[in-house]
């Protein structure tokens, strides 16, 4: 029999720590370095980029983008997707729309209608995905196509004009608050409640949770279910509120309204730096990410580039920022699948 | 904790087992085991992979509802439906791989669920990193409250974890193979802690390996055995050969008795092996195989067997070593490549590595060699069937059509298919990572009569098996791998439960060299 015996300690490896952690904390702010970085280069190449006006352009392009990017990033969160997003905002705006063309006069309690809507579709994915046990992608792939046949049923190859609509609710969207236009201050407010919402409210931190590690939140007690069944409550209800002000935005209402807008805002989501694996990202980054899509946009106009550069940027911007989350990903996964990772022998 | 030193003196247990019996499917996991652990005391639970004692921990804590039986704690009958229940009555368990969120920072993995709240029923996050900071402090972990858990040692994840425990009256606290991963100086630490927590009145439930852990630090020890209750008794009483020997005290069964092999003619060398290192995994792994031998590997569970296994398949390649395959000097890059020189590895998890479940027999064992029956790119369904029947008829594999699929198969018909995959690719080399794991007696003979046979035909075998009489009843050779390195190596002749036992569990007293 021959014994061999170790020469010296095996110990327990903690390089990388630094980096998983460090990574994690250093996605928002990389992200804000991009928008600095295209701002400076856009401000070199085009002698309009850098006014006071562009700059109110750009915010009030992003405005509604910010508001349905905070909605897919909350489901994203969960470690979920929303693609029906844009099918959402289509509906909930198309329906509302048609409802205020029939009740003329109607005041802007009209939005609650929006916003039902919104909730009801979020539901509808919520129970799909969260009872039903579909995967997310699939889900709502589905329902994608279901909200966008219901919107077109609804229709009946009709569209709402502008001149249907309530005055208040174009020029609403038009109007400027102490010089800065109301979409923004729309927006803005919706940023800080979610992120409020994300950061202080129990549920808000179960989101992170369940989307982090869903095996521990049963360990935890947590009810992953209705935590995820709420996150597209939540979905929905913003989506019908920026399909509502879609609406008002482009006055005239078709039943392809917002469609394309779930990749959109899926890009702003990841852009922004929240993990497409789930439990990790905030909500300014989020924003950031929308203002950086609408940055570029902005800026290729100006330099007067094709429309397909858009794409290809957007395109290339989403494959990076998930082939970075899946890096860091695979750093926190080596110790978490419960690996046991040995050193070097000293 | 003034009660508890009263419990103490009263001699209630704190917490009291009865006939607790549980069963998955045909399998036995749990026979009637009762035992009590009383208050502030350390109660080693040791016994072999598969003895029962992650299951009896899933019992306490309510993942698994017990058959019959039931739990007292504090002498009130209990029966937890979930984790969160037992919690929340003091009973929390602490497990090796980590339950915590990864992108979220220790003092929310700590209150996740549990927050502290203000006004309007927010998360105070000022009190709940203070309240963090004091429970870190008053165990003395310098760890960061606001720092990420995502990258964190082991050894760190589970401190998050005893503090989580600890920051809620934890009575009963359970800790699965704690030190399995730790370096000796985290483990020395972690010892303090659960000493401090036993002075506080806390019972721990120590599950572990090392038995000179369990000496040392036990106050109790009780020994579980195929899912029975072996004995309860004081540490002191106890020495780690006593506790070995208690542990496999099973007389063997000669289910399968391999006859001796005439070792005195030196068949040739199938595969060689030299300082095979996976960096991170194992390290420095050396051996041979010749033909018609069958060299068995023992260790613990998550002594990186399978990996030794998968490097050599080439699912995860080698960081360093040489591979001699049929005397041929091999890189092993991948399982492609390692199939097409003639080796098989028939996986632990069959299910899930080893076949596509909802296609039939014949598709399964097909698969791996497809492309040789196949003309001019097209698949020949005769040849198919007629290499399919054979293998079918070869293994015994009992199925009404071999067009079933093979969910519908019993576990044993299932591992025989598997089998049945790799042997049609005719490999020299065999690699079987826990072959009758979860399958019934008596297809266990039968599988014990395949290798047995296949070896007999000249092929070489690597048995990785927990089954300690399986790897003394079939192996030529023992190896024994613990923690990553090969602590051992017997002879037929000189293996015995016991000190193959001893190699696979007292690495540690080396560590703390």
């Amino acid at each position: 029999m021959s014994t061999t015996t170790a020469n010296g300690a095996v110990r327990s490896q903690t390089g990388g720590r630094n980096l998983a952690n460090l990574a994690l904390r250093l996605r928002v702010t990389g992200v804000l370095v991009f928008l600095i970085l295209l701002c400076i280069f856009f401000s070199l190449t085009t002698s309009t980029f850098f006014q006071a006006q562009n700059a109110r352009i750009i915010a009030f392009n992003a405005a509604i983008l910010v508001i349905a990017a905070c909605a897919e990033a909350i489901v994203v969160l969960t470690r979920n997707l929303d693609l029906s997003i844009g099918a959402t905002m289509g509906l909930a705006g198309y329906v509302t729309a048609d409802f205020a063309a029939r009740n003329p006069g109607i005041g802007p309690e009209l939005v609650i209608l929006a916003l039902v809507l919104g909730a009801l579709l979020g539901l509808v994915n919520g129970l799909l995905v969260s009872y039903g046990k579909l995967p997310s992608i699939i889900a709502t792939l589905g329902t994608m196509s279901v909200y966008r046949g219901i919107t077109y049923i609804y229709a009946r190859g009709q569209q709402v004009t502008a001149t249907q609509l309530p005055p208040w609710m174009l020029k609403g969207v038009d109007a400027m608050v102490f010089g800065i236009p109301s979409l923004v201050l729309v927006a803005v407010f919706t940023v800080a409640l979610v992120a409020f919402f994300l950061h202080y409210a129990p549920l808000g931190r179960t989101i992170y949770a369940v989307g982090s590690n869903p095996a521990a939140g049963h360990f935890y007690g947590l009810r992953t279910d209705r935590i995820v069944l709420f996150a597209y409550v939540f979905c929905g209800t913003l989506a019908g509120l920026a399909g509502f002000l879609y609406a008002a935005r482009v006055g005239t209402v078709t039943v392809i309204l917002a469609s394309g807008w779930e990749m959109t805002a899926l890009a702003a989501v990841v852009i922004g730096g929240v993990s497409i694996l789930g439990g990790s990202g905030n909500i300014v980054g989020v924003a950031i990410g929308a203002l950086v899509l609408a940055t570029i946009d902005n800026g290729l106009v100006l330099m007067g580039m094709p429309e397909f550069w858009r794409m290809f940027i957007q395109g290339t911007a989403i494959v990076l920022a998930v082939t970075v989350d899946s890096l860091i990903e695979g750093r926190i996964q080596a110790i978490f699948k419960g690996k046991r990772r040995l050193g070097q022998q000293q | 904790m003034e009660f508890d030193r009263e419990r103490i003196q009263i001699g209630l247990p704190r917490l009291s087992l009865h006939d607790i019996k549980k069963s998955f499917g045909a399998v036995c996991a749990l026979e009637g085991v009762s035992f009590d652990v009383q208050a502030a005391h350390i109660h080693a639970l040791v016994g072999e992979n598969g003895a029962g004692k992650s299951t009896l921990v899933k019992v306490i804590t309510g993942l698994e509802q017990p058959d019959t039986g039931h739990v007292r704690l504090d002498g009130v009958p209990c029966r937890f439906r979930t984790p969160m229940e037992a919690r929340a009555a003091g009973v929390t368990a602490v497990y090796q791989d980590p339950k915590l969120f990864p992108h979220l920072d220790v003092a929310e993995n700590i209150f996740m669920g549990i927050y502290p709240t203000s006004r309007f029923g927010m998360v105070d996050r000022r009190a709940m990193y203070a309240e963090a900071e004091r429970l870190l402090t008053e165990l003395g972990m310098p760890l960061d409250p606001r720092s990420l858990i995502a990258g964190f040692s082991v050894a760190e994840l589970q401190f998050v974890e005893i503090v989580r425990a600890i920051s809620t009256e934890v009575k009963v606290l359970i800790l699965d193979e704690p030190t399995a991963a730790l370096t000796p100086s985290e483990a020395d630490r972690l010892f303090q802690i659960v000493r401090q927590l036993r002075e506080g009145g806390t019972s721990i439930i120590l599950i572990s390996h090392r038995l000179e852990e369990i000496t040392e630090m036990a106050d109790t020890v009780t020994v579980l055995r195929d899912g029975s209750h072996i004995t309860t008794q004081p540490a002191s009483s106890l020495s780690e050969e006593g506790i070995v020997q208690l542990m496999v005290g099973r007389s063997l069964q000669t289910f399968f008795a391999r006859a001796d092999k005439d070792t005195s003619k030196v068949q040739e060398e199938r595969l060689r092996v030299e300082n095979l290192c996976q960096q991170g995994v194992f390290e420095n792994v050396s051996f041979e195989v010749h033909a018609g031998e069958i060299v068995g590997m023992a260790g613990l569970v998550g002594a990186g067997r399978s990996e030794i296994a998968q490097t050599l398949f080439g699912i995860t390649p080698p960081t360093a070593g040489r591979v001699v395959l049929n005397g041929q000097e091999v890189t092993v890059k991948n399982p492609h490549q390692m199939l097409g020189l003639g080796m098989a590895y028939l996986p632990e998890d069959r299910d899930g590595q080893g076949l596509v479940t909802a296609l039939s027999i014949t598709t399964n064992i097909t698969l791996p060699v497809v492309s040789d029956l196949a003309r001019l790119g097209m698949l020949q369904p005769q040849r198919e069937n007629a290499l399919a029947q054979q293998m079918a008829t070869d293994l015994e594999i009992k199925a009404g059509s071999l067009e079933q699929a093979v969910a519908s198969l019993s576990g044993g018909n299932r591992q025989k298919t598997a089998f049945a995959k790799w042997l049609a690719t005719k490999p020299s080399v065999l690699i079987l990572d826990e072959p009758t794991h979860g399958i019934d007696v008596g297809t266990k003979v039968q599988v014990h009569r395949i290798i047995t046979q296949l070896a007999e035909q000249g092929l070489s075998v690597l048995l990785i098996s927990s089954d300690l009489p399986e790897i003394l009843a079939m192996s030529d050779r023992i190896l024994v791998i613990s923690e990553g390195l090969q602590v051992a190596e017997f002879s037929r002749h000189e293996a015995t439960q016991e000190n193959i036992m001893f190699a696979a569990s007292n690495i540690s007293k080396a560590h703390k060299l």
